[in-house]
């Protein structure tokens, strides 16, 4: 009987959680939407239309999919072991510079010559997560301050490199910035013609299988999720903490670094200064709403591809703008992390205080 | 305007769930006097501090200031109605000089400006009258631990206390430290205030109390005068409780010595020595238990003989003959060592993972899978049960989340676990805290049956009795040391009490 209340009692803050945060963001949403003077369900059909519309539309939404499943898996690996690497950002640019570099200044043979180009970002992505690893265990200097900070380098750094290696003059305008198109042979297989729906999302599918996996059947995996659930305990059951820090933190900068490589071998063909559109952050978000489950990550990277590919087509025949989405899905996140278990106990002892001194009253 | 007793409570009680930490307890404080309040850890000492400060409510009985009752609405309100607090961790900004911080949250206001002149004015007055010379305008980071009491002593003043409650103030002050505080004290009561002083020092009681109270399992057992008691018949009042469960524990021959621990000497992370220099060891078979006041470095002791804490140069710990000072947890696994944290929730489980999670802890490293990196969920899942069943865990399966089983079964549960696995040597601390009669006899049956199978038990607790029920011998830890207090039975309950408060037998 224990277990079932149990279960019931989490399940049922669980249900509250996420359907009183879906209410409270539509209803902001409707909000903001009728103030701009536009009609809610249009605006929601609008998307539902851009996301799934037509087979070119869907093609987009699967698009989205890959990278936000990408930088989700990273963000996961982070943070279900408390590690707050917020630098997810700077290590897809340097992943995705690397594989533009990768393209074009190797030659391969297709398929191989893509994978090549994988490895290379993630490797970079790798080695710039790294330093903040560094910095932490020798330095003592807070993860989510030094990722951070190393987000606005890494962009502008790789904005440099750029600059140099293209021989760029110092004044160009920075949407130009970007280095030669890679090869033919680097490319990734185009999974729906007339979209940038690729190869890329069986590249995340597999690497957010390997994660699953991981997790369910490896000791590291087990070792992970009690660091991040209690740290003390892992470290008096004989796990190096330290040493979990630093692979944590490598292998979500090798999976955001493989995040920002596809998108330069799926969709640009070559390295774009400024290309990202806060993908990293969309990745911590991703990963909050799931709740650290693999499973979740997938789900919900559906459907925040939906919402990323259904606000292109609103923003065009709405008087929209497609920031209300993003917005709208910030607040959502607030809603999920408001810890309605706390508040629900607090208002239960609040009450049982009241009905005690009404008791001592009488 | 002349009553007897500044402060008085009645029949105060405070619950925390079943536990009574304050039962009825009246206690009256005379004026100007320095009185002392005794009691181990668990008394109830703190609980009753707290409600006079309004950090805790009350769950019933009075309050009396000057003899009218006093109700009070937050923590400032009853540092307003002259009730100030010195707690044993300072409440102190680094960062800010002695005297930002002895005026914070009181300053003298010009409008809505702060008036430094005047507050400055003001803690120079209480300064000079106190005696306190203090640097008002050093940063506090630059202080040693005497002189931030003292700030703290002169902000309370500052806020116009009439009543100081100086808690367990003399923990972290050298010898030379400690004098000076007493002269402190003693110029506080001569100019006018009244002075409660919290400690469980025995000593110290003797040399600064006008009059003493002893507080034992949350009631008040009486307040005496210095000369109407001796150090013996304090110790006596505030341990001798009651005796309710007996071990019947069967002396037996222990063997070669396991475990030699030598000139260990262990720093926390402020730098300062926790455990000084203590030699012990353990015979195959035995049962040592460490009696002692909480905060006499029993937690760094455990920690450093588990290889969480490196010890200090020149440290030597010796198992089974082979030098193990520099190796962590996992290398304590593999030697079979086994460790029971004081810290159930926080350190010996993990409340958000399920019952076989928390049961291969150490387990899935120590003693393995095959392959090793590969989580076998059988071998998982018969360990686990086989701990459940051995231990008399009460569970429903083992997918229960560990945060659904009571105190008593996670204890049996990190028990369980930690002897399950052919052990040689296991490190305890408070077995039974906090846990129910059926479950502390439980875990004492086992702790006696796997020392009669040859398993060597360190014992740390803070509960007199069970060391005294369990132990074949019995070491007292007072200020980081090590005092040996005889074998089983040698020593009465009072004996010991006296050691664990500081005092000699010898008197």
């Amino acid at each position: 009987m224990n277990k079932t209340t149990k279960l019931g009692e989490e399940f049922k803050i669980n249900l509250i959680k996420y359907s009183f945060s879906l209410f409270a963001v539509l209803l902001i949403g409707s909000l903001l939407i009728m103030a701009q003077g536009e009609n809610p369900i249009t605006a929601v059909s609008s998307i539902f239309v851009g996301a799934f519309g037509s087979k070119v539309n869907f093609g987009n939404t699967l698009h989205w999919m890959a990278p936000c499943m990408l930088v989700g898996t990273a963000a996961l690996i982070a943070f279900r072991s408390g590690v707050m690497n917020l630098g997810l950002e700077g290590q897809i640019y340097f992943g995705a510079l690397a594989a533009g570099l990768a393209g074009y200044m190797v030659e391969l043979p297709p398929i191989i010559h893509p994978l090549f180009c994988i490895v290379v970002g993630g490797i970079a992505g790798m080695l710039w997560a790294l330093l903040p690893a560094i910095l932490r265990l020798f330095f003592n200097i807070s993860e989510v301050i030094s990722t951070l900070i190393l987000n606005y380098i890494a962009i502008l750094l790789a904005e440099l490199f750029t600059i140099l290696l293209m021989k760029f003059e110092k004044n160009m305008s920075v949407t130009n910035i970007a280095t030669t198109k890679i090869l033919d042979s680097a490319r990734l297989l185009v999974l729906i013609k007339g979209t940038n729906a690729t190869s890329a999302l069986i590249i995340a599918a597999v690497i957010l299988v390997v994660v699953y996996l991981v997790y369910k059947y490896t000791v590291v995996g087990y070792e992970l999720k009690q660091v991040g659930q209690n740290l003390k305990f892992a470290k008096i059951g004989g796990v190096n903490a330290s040493r979990v820090f630093i692979s944590i933190f490598l292998i979500s900068g090798f999976i955001a670094g493989i995040c920002g490589a596809t998108e330069t071998i799926g969709v640009n063909y070559k390295f774009i200064s400024r290309f990202s559109a806060n993908l990293g952050w969309d990745g911590v978000m991703i990963t909050r709403v799931a709740a650290n489950s693999p499973g979740g990550v997938a789900v919900v990277s559906f459907i925040w591809a939906a919402f990323k590919a259904g606000a292109m087509h609103m923003e065009r025949n709405t008087v929209l703008n497609r920031y209300v989405i993003n917005l709208l899905q910030a607040i959502f996140v607030l809603f999920i992390s408001i810890d309605y278990k706390m508040l629900y106990t607090n208002y239960k002892e609040r009450k049982f205080i009241k009905s005690q001194s009404l008791k001592e009253r009488d | 305007m002349s009553f007897d007793y500044i402060l008085e409570t009645r029949d105060i009680c405070k619950n925390f769930g079943k536990l009574a930490a304050n039962d009825r307890i009246s206690l009256k404080i005379k004026r100007n006097t320095i009185h002392s309040i005794v009691g181990e850890n668990g008394a109830g000492k703190s609980t009753l501090m707290n409600i006079l400060t309004n950090i805790h409510k009350a769950d019933s009985g009075e309050i009396l200031i000057n003899g009218k009752e006093v109700k009070f609405k937050s923590t400032i309100d009853a540092a307003r109605q002259g009730i100030g607090m010195v707690y044993q961790e300072f409440m102190l900004m680094k960062g800010f000089t002695s005297f930002e911080n002895i005026i914070v949250g009181f300053e003298e206001k010009k409008g809505i400006a702060i008036d430094f002149k005047e507050s400055r004015k003001k803690v120079e007055r209480i300064c000079d009258e106190y005696h306190f010379p203090l640097p008002l305008d050093t940063l506090i980071d630059d202080l040693p631990v005497s002189v931030l009491q003292q700030i703290e002593i002169v902000k309370v003043l500052y806020r116009g206390a009439e009543i100081i409650i100086l808690d367990e103030p003399t923990s972290s002050l050298t010898p030379q430290g400690i004098r000076g505080l007493f002269s402190a004290i003693r110029a506080l009561r001569d100019l006018g205030k009244t002075v409660l002083f919290i400690t469980h020092k025995l000593k110290e009681v003797f040399e600064i109390s006008d009059e003493i109270s002893v507080l034992r399992d949350g009631k008040l057992i009486g307040t005496y005068q210095p000369s109407d008691v001796n150090p013996q018949k304090l110790a006596n009042l505030m341990v001798g409780r009651e005796v309710i469960l007996k071990a019947n524990k069967a002396p037996h021959e222990v063997g070669e010595t396991v475990l030699k621990v030598d000139n260990l000497s262990v720093y926390d992370k402020d730098g300062i020595e926790r455990v000084k220099g203590v030699s012990f060891d353990i015979k195959k078979g035995e049962i040592l238990g460490i009696a002692g006041v909480a905060g006499s470095g029993q937690q760094h002791l455990s920690e450093a003989l588990y290889g969480l804490t490196r010890p200090k140069q020149g440290s030597s710990i010796e198992f089974n003959g082979e030098e193990i000072s520099r190796g962590n947890p996992l290398d304590r696994h593999k030697n079979r060592i086994g460790y029971v944290p004081q810290d159930r929730i926080g350190s010996g489980c993990n409340v958000n993972g399920t019952i076989w999670e928390n049961c291969i802890m150490g387990y899935h490293k120590a003693r393995g899978f095959d392959p090793p990196w590969l989580l076998n969920y059988k071998q998982a899942h018969d360990f686990s049960r086989k701990v459940v069943e051995d231990f008399d865990v009460k569970i429903q399966t083992i997918e229960d989340r560990v945060g659904s089983l009571s105190g008593g079964n996670i204890q049996k549960l990190i028990v369980g676990r930690e002897f399950s696995q052919q052990n040689i040597l296991l490190i305890i601390e408070d077995p039974t805290r906090g846990i129910d009669v059926g479950a502390i006899e439980y875990i004492w049956e086992k702790l006696l049956d796997f020392a009669a199978q040859g398993v060597s038990v360190l014992m740390i607790s803070h509960d007199l009795n069970e060391v005294m029920q369990l132990s074949d011998r019995i070491m007292v830890m007072y200020d980081g040391h090590l005092y040996n207090a005889g074998n089983y039975l040698e020593l009465t309950e009072e004996q010991i009490g006296l050691i664990m408060m500081g005092g000699s037998l010898h008197e």
